[in-house]
């Protein structure tokens, strides 16, 4: 068996979701298996899957340094009270 | 529509009791068929046969306009004497080896597709519609059963297992060509386009393709014009029965 990571879409702009992942055989039967798994009650009408093998890892090590990093969270605030306060000036 | 002959309405009760039967003997895997993905998906194809089977009851007890009245439905679907069913003998044995309800799941449905084709351009609307809406979802059921054959026929063990099934499945899957009682008259009113022995060939072709059986095989058991019920069928409405006999008036 081999193990695979389902993505789901909802007709419209949505984005896909994992919705989870499963077991199977084969690519077409994890097709097969998945549209029940995950899409038997209209969860969605596109579907990826992915065999787990081909899912590139990043893992903590390499990727949560950056959660240390406040100034590149800028979230505008201080740039539109200057802009607005130059607006206000300036009228 | 100025109602069903009774000759007709056998001819439609014989395919409704079939996707009963095959319905009810793929939801016994409910729980234990071999891997979690493959309940789900067998599950769900039960519950599409046995909504097909409603279908048809409710054209049979509708007289042609399906009705929507769960007592009248149940009554077919449940309340008939064994000599009154219609049913081939082929779903109605019980099937506890998991290659063997396999088997028997491709077999139904490849002759299941035939079947709906003879009654997609029927004169009785809703049928014509039920055969469209069924088919839809028989193209999925195929896939699965050929997918999961493509995996395991080639496996020495499981391919024997599926073989010896087959050995065993292929007399009475004949039997669902059977000339059913009313099928005459539903092919002179247009109810069918043309009596299902002629897909018979078209069908044993496919048999043939799929498992690579020799041709000796498919020789019928003894045609039983659907009247003799197999004796797996009476234990097997007893499990159907447990809980309409709870309370037979009940509505649900």
């Amino acid at each position: 068996m081999r193990r695979y990571e389902v993505f789901l879409k909802k007709d419209g702009r949505d984005e896909f979701r994992h919705a989870g992942s499963l077991d199977a055989p084969d690519d077409e039967l994890a097709l097969v298996l998945a549209r029940e798994s995950y899409a038997r009650r209209a969860e969605g009408d596109r579907l990826w899957l992915v065999n787990r093998e081909h899912v590139i890892l990043g893992d903590p090590e390499f990727i949560a340094p950056n959660a240390d990093k406040p100034h590149r969270h800028n979230d505008g605030k201080a740039i539109a009270e200057h802009r607005r306060n130059v607006r206000e000036d300036g009228s | 529509m100025t109602g069903l002959g009774s000759a007709v309405r056998e001819f439609l009760l014989a395919f409704a009791d079939d996707e009963h039967l095959i319905g009810q003997q793929h939801t016994e895997w409910i729980g234990v068929a071999p891997f979690l993905e493959e309940d789900l998906a067998f599950s769900s194809i039960a519950q599409d046969e046995l909504g097909h089977a409603a279908a048809l009851y409710a054209i049979v007890a509708g007289d042609g306009d399906p009705v929507d009245d769960d007592l009248r439905i149940d009554d077919l679907a449940f309340g008939r004497a064994p000599e009154d069913w219609r049913s081939a003998q082929l779903v109605e044995i019980t099937s506890d080896d998991w290659a063997h309800a396999l088997v028997r799941h491709w077999l139904y449905d490849a002759a299941e597709q035939l079947r709906w084709e003879q009654v997609a351009q029927s004169s009785l609307t809703p049928l014509a519609e039920a055969a469209a809406r069924a088919e839809r979802e028989e193209q999925y059921h195929r896939r699965h059963a050929d997918g999961l054959l493509d995996v395991l026929l080639p496996v020495p063990d499981s391919g024997d297992r599926l073989r010896t099934a087959l050995a065993d499945l292929l007399p009475l899957a004949v039997g669902l060509f059977d000339p059913v009682a009313g099928e005459a008259e539903a092919v002179a009113t247009g109810v069918a386009s043309a009596p299902f022995d002629s897909r018979l060939d078209e069908w044993t072709d496919r048999v043939r393709r799929r498992f690579d059986v020799d041709p000796a095989r498919f020789l019928p058991a003894a045609p039983t014009g659907r009247l003799d019920r197999h004796p797996d069928f009476g234990p097997l409405l007893v499990r159907m029965r447990e809980v309409i006999d709870l309370d037979p008036a009940a509505i649900w």
